[in-house]
């Protein structure tokens, strides 16, 4: 018992929890402005992470800064994939009709093409760089400074975009079009530019948290499928399209993922998690803190 | 019936004559290849009786696979291979109902997430109970020769093939239209769409179950991590969606162009087929939504009018 009251597992499960809200984040964005199920999201993670790795490796340029880059990278990538496919697909009556499958569909796609690219120009070995690896003492844990980095970056994002969607006029109209989105269309809102924002803006925040994984595990080309997942469960938990929700959901993951694997063995870890996951969705497929009823 | 279903009919006639004297002609590489192209068949087939004819997208396949393989390297050697078949696919029909009856009361994206979810849980507890009880990796030593597995391969691939015939034209295939094209309308003219969902769920993964117990005798090893793999449930909706996902003959096409496809890049440039087949798989969903025999249903019915 005593173990668990330790600052070492609270610093672990914060860390946990910064990472999965900003990927939750990313992938509630695009799904509750357009009802698309992104399931490359662990993919653009790791193409992220292997931005900043090469930067650093290559370049000698630290992942602080080269995140920047990978988000920009992420970002265009997602433009790239709104303005030539589903811009179309969400025109096209037709196609539109079984958005969400088509989407998962074509997601899927997008995730086998980004894995081989990186497996063609990285290897599929995993890989990892020493940064920032001292340890420091924190509320009497030692932990890792580049996990106080992650903890710090990832929290600070978090809050950003918070604050965009309370008080910017564009988080504002984000916020309008998952609530209601032909009522959001009625009142001028350009839902197609909105899209565009939306999509850069969930792709760069995968982005970050590729960045940010990197420098403390490693990355390969095939590892972004259990991080698909994990925000998967995150968004579940919290509710679809409800931003907020999931920062619930992934304070909530997070700490049942650390303390449940401390109490029991890392063996269980997996179990754990989709056994969590499907009592929510079998009690509760609203999400614990949603209202809507499915 | 009209000329179409007399040429497909015939076609499928020659096909299946080719495929049952196929051992004694092809050497054993090519019926290896076979093997693969008949047990995709039959995958893809079970899934589209389900999934292709009510939309609801199940990533469940591969955990009604994976289960017939774990039953077929838990009772290997205890009991005769032709009972464990049977007893693989009843256990994947019980899991079936078991994930289904809840499962199936939430549509749309939380049921796609909601099997992907179930079949990762029963792969890890599969992996948990291997691990304690210390076997990982089971050998299954005495497999049947290759032949045999084909032979039983080939029958489930027909069988499943039939399945989605008579389903897709049966008064409950119908009904599964039905609840694809608007279920609460469905619901309230009348159609038992709780019950026909959960029955042809059921149905479907009475194949998969045997598929896997046939392929781990051809694997000749139990690795829960590869053969829960969930790649093998996407593998399955995209040669679904290739193929052409509402017909019998969709499935057939869709595995041949996919098993073609691997053997002509695989081997050489595996990074670059599976680049390729995503690119596919995004082309068909944009523009040949009705996957290929769907597409070309549709321009001869366009020709005669």
């Amino acid at each position: 018992m005593d173990i668990l009251l330790s600052p070492q597992f609270l610093v672990a499960a914060l860390v946990l929890s910064a990472i999965y809200a900003l990927i939750a984040l990313g992938l509630n964005l695009i799904y509750g402005t357009m009802r698309l199920l992104n399931v490359a999201h662990g993919e653009i993670m790791m193409l992220a992470g292997y931005v900043s790795y090469w930067a650093f490796v290559r370049l000698g340029i630290g992942p602080l800064i080269s995140m920047i880059a990978a988000m920009a990278i992420t970002a265009v990538l997602g433009a790239l994939c709104y303005l030539t496919i589903f811009k179309a697909i969400l025109r096209n009556r037709q196609l539109a009709a079984r958005l969400e499958s088509n989407s998962l569909l074509i997601f899927f796609g997008i995730s086998i093409i980004v894995q081989n690219v990186l497996s063609l120009a990285f290897s599929a070995d995993p890989r990892s760089y020493p940064y920032l690896d001292t340890v420091v003492p924190v509320l009497g844990a030692r932990v890792e400074l580049n996990r106080l980095v992650v903890l710090a970056v990832g929290a600070g994002a978090t809050v950003l975009c918070i604050l965009f969607f309370r008080y910017h006029r564009l988080g504002l109209a984000i916020r309008a079009l998952i609530q209601q989105r032909d009522a959001a269309s009625l009142v001028g809102i350009d839902a197609d530019k909105i899209n565009l924002l939306v999509f850069c803006l969930g792709f760069a925040m995968a982005g970050l948290a590729g960045s940010l994984i990197g420098m403390t595990s490693a990355i390969s080309p095939f590892g972004g499928f259990p991080y698909t997942i994990s925000a998967f469960i995150v968004i579940i938990l919290g509710g679809l399209g409800n931003l907020l929700g999931g920062l619930f959901g992934a304070a909530l993951l997070a700490f049942v993922e650390i303390y449940g694997v401390a109490v029991t063995s890392s063996a269980y870890r997996s179990v754990l998690l989709y056994g969590v996951f499907i009592f929510v969705l079998l009690i509760r497929p609203q999400g614990l803190v949603g209202r809507r009823a499915v | 019936m009209t000329n179409k279903a007399w040429i497909e009919v015939a076609l499928g006639g020659i096909a299946l004559a080719f495929l049952a004297f196929a051992p004694s002609i092809v050497g054993p590489y090519w019926l290896g290849v076979l093997l693969q192209l008949l047990s995709l068949i039959a995958l893809t087939q079970s899934w589209v009786s389900f999934s292709g004819l009510s939309g609801y997208v199940s990533l469940a396949h591969a955990v009604f696979y994976g289960l017939g393989a774990y039953i077929m390297a838990v009772f290997w050697q205890e009991l005769p291979i032709w009972q464990i078949l049977p007893l693989a696919g009843a256990a994947a029909v019980i899991l079936a109902v078991v994930i289904g009856y809840p499962a199936l009361r939430v549509r749309g994206p939380y049921f796609v997430i909601l099997t992907l979810g179930l079949s990762e849980f029963v792969k890890y507890i599969v992996v948990a109970v291997e691990a304690a009880t210390d076997s990982n990796g089971r050998l299954l030593l005495g497999t049947p020769d290759p032949e045999v597995l084909y032979y039983l391969l080939l029958g489930l691939a027909v069988a499943a093939t039939l399945l989605t015939f008579w389903l897709s034209h049966s008064r409950w295939g119908v009904g599964l239209r039905a609840i694809r094209e608007d279920e609460t309308a469905a619901a309230t003219l009348g159609v038992p769409v709780a019950l026909l969902k959960t029955g042809a769920f059921a149905l479907s993964a009475f194949i998969p179950g045997m598929v896997g117990a046939v392929w781990v005798m051809r694997a000749t090893y139990f690795e829960p991590l590869e053969l829960f793999s969930p790649s093998l449930s996407f593998s399955i909706v995209t040669i679904a969606i290739v193929g052409g996902s509402d017909q019998a003959p969709g499935p057939v096409l869709g595995a041949t162009f996919i098993v073609i496809l691997s053997e002509l890049l695989w081997a050489r440039a595996p990074q670059l087929y599976l680049i390729l087949l995503g690119l596919l798989l995004i082309f068909f969903v944009l523009f040949i939504p009705r996957g290929i025999y769907g597409q070309i249903s549709a321009l001869q019915s366009g020709k005669r009018r």
